[in-house]
């Protein structure tokens, strides 16, 4: 059974992860982790300080918890662009801020470090609104270059045809001819995906407007430390060999990307023909399973539909399962994840143990630990 | 000419907007800057909006325009409620009434909620969407600080058939400091004279130090109106000004609370994760009724409702609830 302990400043609280009911465990692992959630309160997504809790808590854990395996993610940066105005001297500094930490992290822990950037970013050129459409246009603010296309009608499709922001319209017949989905794959998947070119992005009837978005990164940059992978999906399986012999951390940087990754790095295919992931659970899961997931919570998808009160899972997003063959899960020796990039960190890595700040829209709510195996000793 | 929405009665004389810089004079009527024009439309759970004793289980489309006419200081949505109006129009919705409710069938919605910013700054687009809602049989509910002006409320009760109102503090200077509004009287009145007419629940954020201590006379004003008024009492997330401040103690508020629910049984405490007090118990034999996940700030979830046709499943005691409990996908349109 995995249990989460919820720290909201001064209070804690253990839940079944799956049932989200209370639970009154209370083993040394629970109290070593709740102690390290208490030493460090999450300053917030686009804190200055945020990137260091990643490195900080991490540090902290690996002294207690001693894993062979860490899985980090560093996102303040991507949270600041994508909504801040910012010149080009501050995401400078802010590039230089976060890969100053991933240094900090490598030598004071002496891990091989694999260090992978999410992709550019690039400001917003255009808007496209789909949302008088007969039929109902889905996407998200996280997602701004897809929109699923549910119901659209004649007067629709002649309305998005002329709509020259948009790249492409792909039907659900034919995103399952590309990317070879079984029968039961299409359920989930909207009737079009529309596909927006490089800096327009679909208008989300969201309360935040991002004023820079991922660019369409076919390729993102891996440091050389992992050695020659073609593709996403080629990684996790490199890492499987490493941890063999070593202690490794795999560490994502996100909204950086092959333009300004200032270590030595290979480029390395970030999705399939002219699908490309946007920073998000699906790249983070296509890296950590070695498969590529363009049918398991589908972009476009009505995925509220899902958010009944028989899902299961409720303090995972929209997850309503732990997603398996993840990197963590495969691995026998000791894992830990921390990341400051929304609550999906226990569901795409698998790790033993997960730490991740539970903010919504960039409210800080606090952090929250995960527990998947309790059978590995601490320290 | 004076603008009689709100308690402010601003003057729109001379080209002037009032307080909540969305409304102007034109030839002796008071008119909206920027009517048919929305922040958002989303779909989601009644229970994080947050309302527990309404439409339980329902799908809510949620929407919002620009402005407030009241000046928190831990606003949440400032970044709408507080930008100017005409800066934000540029990436505003446009929505007839017609559209808006056609949008709510298309996102198989069981009703509209506005709940972004504060209703009465956009009352003559609110009174033609309800109208053609109440045609399409679409209930629509509101979070409103209820800082209107009599015939106001009244309107508001006209269009919102069940509402949230938002009572932050009683004394005068916590209005003045925290609210920027001179006290609080008209929103006691109007919680009042609204829970006479339409369904009503509460909410009161806790400032630590600040208005932690009227919790014990807010309770004994609610308890005179209903003793069975749905109370959510919220551990501020500290915003917008008040950004820095700290998070209040979660055992210490809910120990003041704690005496005060043999009173008022539908005390909640909750906008944070796991919380333990947003359950709904019946008042005669305690049993749970309703089981909620609280996942903070707007993202409450019910977990399983009990009651059958609104009663205690164990001692048949009516709990209050506005409609009635629904399936969250009985309204998925086909389009």
């Amino acid at each position: 059974m995995s249990l989460a302990i919820v720290d909201v400043r001064e209070w804690q609280n253990v839940l079944d992860l799956r049932t989200g009911k209370k639970r009154d465990d209370d083993t040394p692992l629970i109290r070593m982790i709740k102690s390290v959630l208490t030493k460090h309160p999450y300053p917030g997504d686009i804190d200055a300080k945020s990137n260091r809790w990643v490195t900080d808590t991490s540090l902290d854990l690996i002294d207690k918890y001693d894993p062979s395996f860490v899985f980090l993610s560093y996102t303040q940066q991507y949270f600041s662009m994508r909504f801040t105005q910012l010149t080009k001297a501050e995401r400078q500094q802010m590039c230089d801020a976060v890969f100053a930490e991933v240094d900090r992290f490598s030598k004071e822990t002496g891990f091989l470090t694999i260090v992978i950037g999410t992709g550019d970013m690039i400001p917003v050129v255009g808007e496209i609104d789909l949302s008088r459409l007969d039929g109902l246009a889905i996407n998200s603010q996280w997602s701004t270059r897809y929109a699923g296309l549910h119901g659209i009608s004649d007067k629709d499709k002649k309305y998005i045809g002329n709509i020259a922001e948009i790249e492409r319209v792909v039907s659900k017949a034919e995103f399952m001819s590309l990317f070879k989905g079984a029968p039961g794959d299409a359920k989930l998947l909207p009737d079009f995906l529309a596909v927006a070119r490089e800096g327009f992005s679909f208008k989300a009837p969201s309360l935040r407007r991002p004023v820079m978005i991922p660019a369409c990164n076919a390729f993102i940059p891996v440091s050389t430390t992992v050695g020659d992978v073609k593709s996403i999906i080629d990684i996790s399986q490199r890492i499987d060999g490493y941890l063999k012999n070593h202690k490794v951390a795999l560490i994502m940087v996100e909204g950086i990307g092959v333009k300004d990754f200032p270590l030595p790095y290979k480029r390395c295919s970030n999705g399939m023909g002219w699908y490309s992931y946007e920073a998000g659970s699906s790249q983070y899961l296509a890296l950590s399973t070695g498969k590529h997931q363009f049918f398991n919570y589908p972009i476009g998808s009505k995925d509220y539909m899902e958010d009944d009160e028989k899902a299961e899972y409720p303090f995972s997003g929209y997850f309503n399962t732990i997603p398996d063959n993840t990197l963590g899960s495969r691995f026998d020796g000791k894992s830990i994840a921390v990341g400051n990039r929304s609550m999906f960190m226990h569901t795409v890595t698998g790790t033993d143990i997960s730490y991740e700040c539970f903010a919504r829209n960039l409210y800080n709510q606090g952090c929250m630990a995960v527990i998947h195996r309790q059978n590995k000793l601490c320290k | 000419m004076t603008c009689t929405f709100c308690e402010w009665r601003c003057e729109l004389d001379n080209g002037r907007h009032g307080v909540c810089r969305m409304y102007y004079e034109d030839g002796g009527v008071v008119k909206e800057r920027f009517p048919n024009k929305w922040c958002t439309y989303n779909a989601m759970r009644i229970e994080s909006l947050p309302f527990y004793h309404a439409h339980p289980g329902s799908r809510s489309l949620t929407i919002g325009t620009a402005g407030c006419n009241i000046d928190c200081q831990y606003c949440a949505n400032a970044y709408i409620a507080k930008e100017d109006p005409k800066k934000l129009q540029a990436s505003m919705y446009e929505f007839t009434p017609t559209e808006l409710v056609r949008m709510a069938d298309k996102m198989g919605c069981h009703n509209i909620v506005f709940n972004v910013n504060e209703p009465t700054v956009s009352i003559p687009t609110l009174l033609a969407v309800s109208k053609i809602a109440k045609k399409a049989g679409i209930p629509m509910g509101c979070l409103t600080n209820a800082y209107t002006t009599e015939a106001t409320t009244e309107l508001l009760a006209s269009i919102f058939s069940f509402m949230n109102i938002s009572l932050k503090g009683l004394s005068p200077d916590f209005c003045r400091h925290y609210l920027g509004i001179h006290d609080s009287k008209p929103i006691l009145r109007n919680i009042k004279r609204l829970a006479a007419i339409t369904h009503v629940e509460v909410t009161t954020p806790i400032i630590e130090s600040v208005n932690d201590h009227e919790i014990d006379e807010m309770a004994a004003f609610l308890a005179a109106i209903d003793q069975e008024i749905p109370w959510h009492v919220f551990r501020l997330l500290p915003e917008y000004k008040m950004k820095e401040d700290v998070y209040p103690s979660i055992e210490s508020v809910n120990l003041i609370l704690e005496k005060h629910r043999r009173v008022l049984p539908y005390i909640y405490f909750h906008n944070f994760i796991g919380s333990e007090w947003v359950n709904t118990l019946c008042p005669k034999c305690r049993a749970i009724v309703i089981e909620r996940f609280s996942l903070g700030c707007g993202g409450d979830k019910m977990g399983s409702y009990h009651c059958q046709d609104n009663t205690c499943p164990s001692c048949g005691y009516k709990i209050k609830i506005h409609g009635q409990r629904v399936d969250w996908n009985s309204k998925e349109a086909v389009l």
